[in-house]
């Protein structure tokens, strides 16, 4: 496999990537149901989950580097965000016996709920 | 531009799920060829399904593809002084950046379609993240402070320990806290989203960490967002970020004219 240099940007929930010398990106992956595994020394994986084999591979310079990158995608997710929230509202809930999201007007909102629901 | 398409066709299409849907009509955007000058609006029905903060739209309810796709990152929702009644659209602080007329079915569609989107935004969920971990911290403090014993104990004796969540270690689970993969499949049963609810017996786990804070103009907002219409987040500056989301937005609209005009012209021909 042929490594290319590219410069790479997380932003929200999108890795973006560009030529080194370029303002615009010539790709991106949209950073949902998917799995990030640090793979031997600086490498790094992401896979989706209705293709698993199919991995993009990135080397950084660093193992340092590659430890701040996995930890940073694995939290890039807006479904991981949104889990957290669910978890601190259950948290917050139990402890205080108050919903936290009460005050921003946003406690019924189907997105914040535990458990499944259909479309 | 590459895309992981099918990645995204896949998160579009699968069952977890979507913070809103329903039928809306698209004002199609014209671009002005050479000599042609369309004047006449005109308006496109299509399906939409916002999950997170992507906002998809299908041809039909039943496509197994989306033919569009908005990042609803540094926009603004607002009610649309169109010709058409229950308008509202979507601008981007990029200039450059088209806007997305839509127009719903009537007035409750309308007004629930501009909450949704409004707070649709990864910054808005993770405003209101931070602020709930802070309230959660704070809630442990004082959960804490109630349980400390007041008795010193002068023997030697370590078998008691505070069961006290701030002083609990860390205890990460790295597997659960992963990006959402596999955690709508049938396989999960249970409870969704497992990384949310870990099986506590008595401690409690520390909250997972957030995602490094983007830059941004403003501060954090104190005490809740505006309720009705206006949207919720500060303005972020325009940033080059927001150029990349219009270059994704121009690119995947296209790619799909392009392929659907080429199977036109094959069916045409009477290949296929």
């Amino acid at each position: 496999a042929v490594l290319k240099k590219r410069l790479v940007k997380l932003v929200v929930n999108f890795l973006f990537y560009f030529r080194t010398d370029e303002a615009e990106p010539i790709g991106a992956l949209l950073l949902e149901h998917c799995r990030i595994t640090k793979e031997e020394e600086n490498v790094f994986s992401i896979s989706f989950v209705e293709e698993p084999e199919r991995k993009y591979c990135f080397e950084c310079d660093s193992k340092e580097q590659c430890q701040e990158w996995v930890e940073a995608l694995k939290r890039a997710s807006y479904e991981f965000m949104r889990r957290s929230l669910i978890f601190y509202r259950n948290e917050i809930q139990k402890m205080t016996g108050k919903d936290p999201l009460e005050q921003y007007g946003i406690s019924e909102e189907a997105r914040f709920q535990l458990g499944t629901r259909k479309q | 531009m590459k895309l992981n398409e099918r990645s995204v066709a896949h998160y579009a299409t699968c069952d977890s799920p979507a913070d809103h849907a329903g039928f809306l009509r698209k004002r199609v955007e014209r671009h002005h060829h050479h000599g042609h000058h369309h004047h006449a609006t005109s308006y496109q029905r299509r399906w939409f399904v916002l999950k997170g903060n992507l906002l998809f739209y299908f041809e039909e309810r039943e496509s197994r593809e989306p033919v569009g796709l908005v990042v609803l990152e540094g926009c603004t929702v607002e009610l649309c002084e169109a010709a058409e009644e229950f308008a509202f659209a979507i601008r981007f602080d990029d200039a450059g950046a088209r806007a997305y007329v839509l127009v719903a079915d009537g007035q409750a569609a309308m007004e629930a379609w501009v909450k949704a989107l409004s707070r649709a935004s990864f910054d808005y969920m993770r405003l209101v993240v931070r602020e709930l971990e802070k309230q959660l911290e704070e809630a442990s403090k004082s959960l804490a402070a109630c349980r400390k014993s007041p008795r010193r104990s002068s023997s030697s004796s370590r078998k008691r320990h505070l069961s006290n969540p701030a002083l609990l270690p860390l205890q990460e689970k790295p597997t659960v806290l992963e990006n959402g993969y596999c955690t709508w499949g049938s396989d999960g049963g249970g409870v969704p989203g497992g990384a949310a609810c870990p099986d506590h017996d008595g401690g409690h786990m520390k909250p997972p960490p957030l995602p490094p804070r983007r830059r941004s103009a403003a501060s954090s907002t104190a005490g809740s967002p505006a309720p009705g219409l206006s949207p919720a987040m500060p303005e972020s500056p325009v940033s080059p970020e927001t150029a990349c989301f219009s270059k994704l937005h121009s690119w995947y609209g296209q790619e799909i004219v392009v392929l659907r005009r080429e199977w036109q012209e094959r069916q045409k021909r009477g290949h296929l």
